[in-house]
């Protein structure tokens, strides 16, 4: 079906265009006041033992802290980015009850993209004359089964995740409040990109289909599955597909919203100094005139001048 | 209609009455448990119901927020509000905090994860309108219905709200039942901040309509703009409230010092919140006397244009007030030629000099700003002053200021000192970056229109008057031992001085405030307490 073979390549390369054009709109907004808070996880050095990171300090508790050079660790902003990105810590922190199916699903998230990874793999590796099967031995096998158990877990997690935080917020009543058609409709979406894949998983255990994408994908041909059930894997790459040009266009894209929150805004806290960076952006940023105003009567009269008084 | 079944929709509905009161608050510690303990809320006067929005809780914080008389005002008042909602969304009329709102704006996965860390939901039994996101919902609301009109798309969307007058009103309302404080943001996994989405609203009052409550607009920002200070005080009021000063450190101290006035070059240019030389002297008196005791190159300015007052009200709901005079502040200190500034015992103008404003001015212009916390930690430690920390053995307990804990990361300083001075020093729980707010923040410290005091006292309150109580514990009951909250803030102190009050906590337990500066002037070697409550009447000055 050379229709699946672009219709993937389509949704692929959608996804990372408008993820791209997502951190681009962002990138390109204008430098804000500062606004950042605090624990931040760069701050390194500290008074007594503890570092700052730790507790929450910042150099402004240095006494002449702008005669003295910046003490920053890279390393612990690293390792905080790292919590937060494989474990979600702030919610396991402060709400774990929600904690658990969240972490279902984006925990799958991630054990598919190293499915996705290993299938590649594989579809190189049976492309370049390897074998990859379940009785050769040696490396293929191991792939083989790799590929296997992330696949399964993987659309587990997933679906698990996603169908129970759908349940939760119908279940809760806070949270059905606050929970718009949107809202559901997005769980669902990836519901069933999630059941979908099971259904072609029950004809192909082995996700042997990842690898014929890939393969289909490297050389430019119609995907032709040997084994899956044709119309389950349509359907599945149809709505996989959808949903990857989908995300970028919603909420959903919070991977690129998070990265500015915390890069850019809680955790950006460079003070405006002569002969720095940032006081050399503040300098542009100054130069800006907007093209309209606020209407409140106080805003065109400053108090001070001579017309006000 | 029972207050958990109000939802954001129901902004809009036409009442009456509020769409949600108090039901049950939070119970407090002992012996605050039994009945009798604080005074009831006074009952809502019709004619306040008339002429201002009473209807969302039943508070009226903002005294300029009146009901339009006809059709055509509430069109009018209508149309104002979806164009500054319109500047606010705009990169260029709101190009300083266009990024942070819109992410916050936009990736709420509404886990509500925020409402547990809300003093004032907590503190008011969970009142469905207090929850952090009900009113980042309400707005998003109205924004996609705005945007998107009647359309499917709107429902699908959320923005199944009406855009009316009572929208309107009660939005107004509830932008003022946040303390700014921040707290929710720490714990949001997507670090998203209700209180900038509070802030932003009110911008859209203020900045678009004209309508902010009086102590923060017109007794705050623009008498500030007007005079010099917020509090009125011109240049030569100033000057005479230095010589009163003097004149009052002589007495206690028996020495005559001369406060450096508009001192050129000076190293230090020290700068207080204005409130101080009217409510509580006893601080800038503090100051000056630990500076000079220290020998330190200081001067305080006496600049017209608010050289003498630190406050920057614009920071909590008006970005054009916030730049005026943040911007004015550091022309003065530039005029003197000193080399830094120092800022006082004021949380929310630590943040305004040293975050909100630092990216107003070019970098040449920006002269470094420091808190007084880790100069006064240095001079202790210099061992220039003798201190005596026996002279404070009592309960001393921290409260932490939101605007330069958890908005700074001014942490430890004031801990260091206060481990040197007072030995009976305890924490609050939970303190530091986590600490609650002293439900003056964001402007409420200041707002006494109507019955919004009570609002403050009873509920935005309730949870640091619950820790001060709590950190007491031991002591509470027993009156002939002096307790002390140092809370190192202007706008902390009197929310702090309006709860100690409230629930009569002075006279009834002999719990006190101030500053830290004046715990660190009680250990000096003087020969009076330097503490009001130590002094007998014999050593008063």
């Amino acid at each position: 079906m050379v229709f699946l073979t672009i219709f993937t390549y389509v949704a692929l390369i959608g996804f990372v265009v408008l993820s791209a054009y997502k951190a681009y709109q962002y990138a390109k907004m204008p430098m804000h006041s500062r606004f950042e808070l605090y624990p931040v996880p760069k701050e390194a050095g500290g008074i007594g033992d503890e570092e700052r990171y730790h507790y929450g300090g910042s150099f402004y508790e240095e006494y002449e802290w702008h005669k003295k050079p910046r003490k920053v660790s890279h390393l612990s902003e690293i390792i905080d980015m790292l919590k937060e990105m494989l474990f979600i810590k702030i919610l396991f922190v402060n709400n774990q009850r929600q904690w658990w199916l969240c972490y279902a699903m984006h925990l799958g998230f991630y054990v598919l993209f190293a499915w996705t990874a290993c299938s590649f793999l594989g579809a190189v590796g049976q492309l370049v004359g390897f074998t990859v099967n379940a009785t050769t031995g040696g490396w293929g096998t191991i792939l083989y089964y790799i590929t296997f158990l992330l696949g399964i877990s993987g659309a587990i997690l997933v679906a698990v995740g996603s169908i129970g935080m759908v349940l939760k917020r119908k279940k809760d009543a806070v949270l059905r409040k606050y929970t718009n058609p949107q809202d559901y409709f997005n769980l669902l979406f990836i519901f069933a990109v999630a059941v979908s894949g099971l259904v072609v998983w029950v004809t192909d255990p082995f996700f042997n289909y990842g690898r014929e994408i890939f393969k289909a994908l490297l050389t430019f041909s119609p995907i032709e599955p040997s084994i899956a059930n044709e119309t389950a894997l349509a359907v599945h790459i149809v709505l996989l597909g959808l949903l990857l040009l989908y995300i970028p266009m919603t909420k959903m894209s919070h991977y690129v919203g998070k990265y500015f929150v915390f890069h850019e805004v809680i955790w950006s806290n460079d003070p405006n100094l002569k002969g720095t960076k940032t006081g050399e952006k503040v300098r542009k940023a100054l130069q800006y005139k907007p093209k309209r105003t606020w209407s409140a009567p106080h805003i065109s009269v400053d108090p001070r001048s001579d017309e006000a008084k | 209609m029972s207050c958990k079944d109000v939802k954001p929709q129901d902004l809009g509905k036409k009442t009456s009455e509020p769409l949600c009161t108090v039901e049950k608050l939070m119970p407090l510690p002992p012996p605050y448990d039994k009945p009798g303990m604080e005074p009831d809320f006074r009952p809502l006067k019709d004619s306040w119901k008339e002429d201002y929005c009473a209807t969302l809780d039943g508070f009226i914080g903002v005294d300029t927020l009146k009901r339009p008389k006809t059709k055509e005002e509430e069109e009018e008042m209508i149309k104002k509000f979806l164009s500054g909602v319109d500047k606010l969304l705009s990169e260029d009329t709101n190009r300083s905090w266009i990024q942070p709102l819109m992410i916050s704006f936009e990736y709420c996965a509404k886990c509500n994860t925020c409402s547990e860390a809300c003093h004032i939901f907590k503190s008011s039994g969970e009142m469905e309108i207090y929850r952090p996101i009900f009113r980042s919902e309400a707005f998003r609301k109205i924004v996609t219905k705005y945007k998107k009109g009647n359309s499917f798309l709107a429902k699908f969307m959320g923005g199944d709200i009406d855009i009316n007058i009572e929208t309107v009103l009660r939005l107004g309302e509830l932008a003022y039942r946040c303390n700014l404080c921040r707290r929710c943001a720490q714990t949001c996994p997507l670090g998203l901040d209700n209180g900038l989405m509070a802030k932003e609203i009110r911008k859209i009052f203020s900045m678009e309509m004209g309508i902010a409550p009086k102590p923060l607009h017109e007794s705050g920002t623009m008498k500030q703009l007007k005079t010099g200070s917020s509090t009125g005080i011109t240049k030569d009021a100033f000057l005479d409230l230095i010589e009163f000063l003097e004149d009052d450190i002589e007495e206690y101290t028996g020495k005559r010092y001369k406060i450096p006035i508009d001192k050129k070059g000076a190293d230090i240019l020290l700068i207080h919140n204005a409130g101080e030389f009217m409510a509580w002297p006893q601080n800038p008196m503090a100051f000056a006397i630990l500076f000079e005791e220290a020998g330190l190159n200081w001067t305080m300015c006496s600049d017209d244009f608010i050289g003498y007052d630190n406050v920057n009200y614009g920071i909590w709901y008006d970005d054009v007030q916030a730049r005026r005079i943040g911007v004015a502040q550091k022309k003065a200190a530039q005029k003197l030629g000193v080399k830094r500034i120092v800022v006082g015992e004021c949380g929310h103008s630590h943040r305004a000099y040293m975050i909100s404003t630092d990216r107003m001015v070019a970098p040449e212009d920006n002269i470094p700003v420091e808190s007084c916390f880790p100069l006064m930690l240095e001079i202790l430690k210099s061992g220039s002053i003798r201190i005596d920390p026996s002279r404070n053995n009592f309960p001393v307990t921290l409260h932490d200021p939101c605007n330069y804990v958890r908005s700074m990361g001014i942490v430890k300083p004031q801990r260091e000192i206060l481990k040197m001075i007072a030995p009976k020093f305890r924490e609050m729980t939970p303190n530091g970056v986590h600490n609650y707010c002293c439900g003056g923040g964001g402007g409420f410290a200041i707002m006494n229109s109507f019955n919004f005091e009570d609002f403050r006292n009873k509920i935005s309150s309730r949870m640091k008057f619950h820790q001060i109580v709590e950190a007491f514990q031991d002591t509470i009951e027993d009156k002939s031992i002096p307790k002390y909250v140092c809370a190192p803030c202007s706008n902390c102190k009197g929310a702090l001085r309006d709860i100690l009050e409230f629930y009569d906590a002075t006279e009834k337990f002999n719990v006190h405030y101030d500053g830290l500066v004046e715990l660190i002037l009680n250990a000096m070697p003087f020969e009076k307490p330097f503490l009001h409550f130590l002094r007998d009447e014999e050593d008063e000055f």
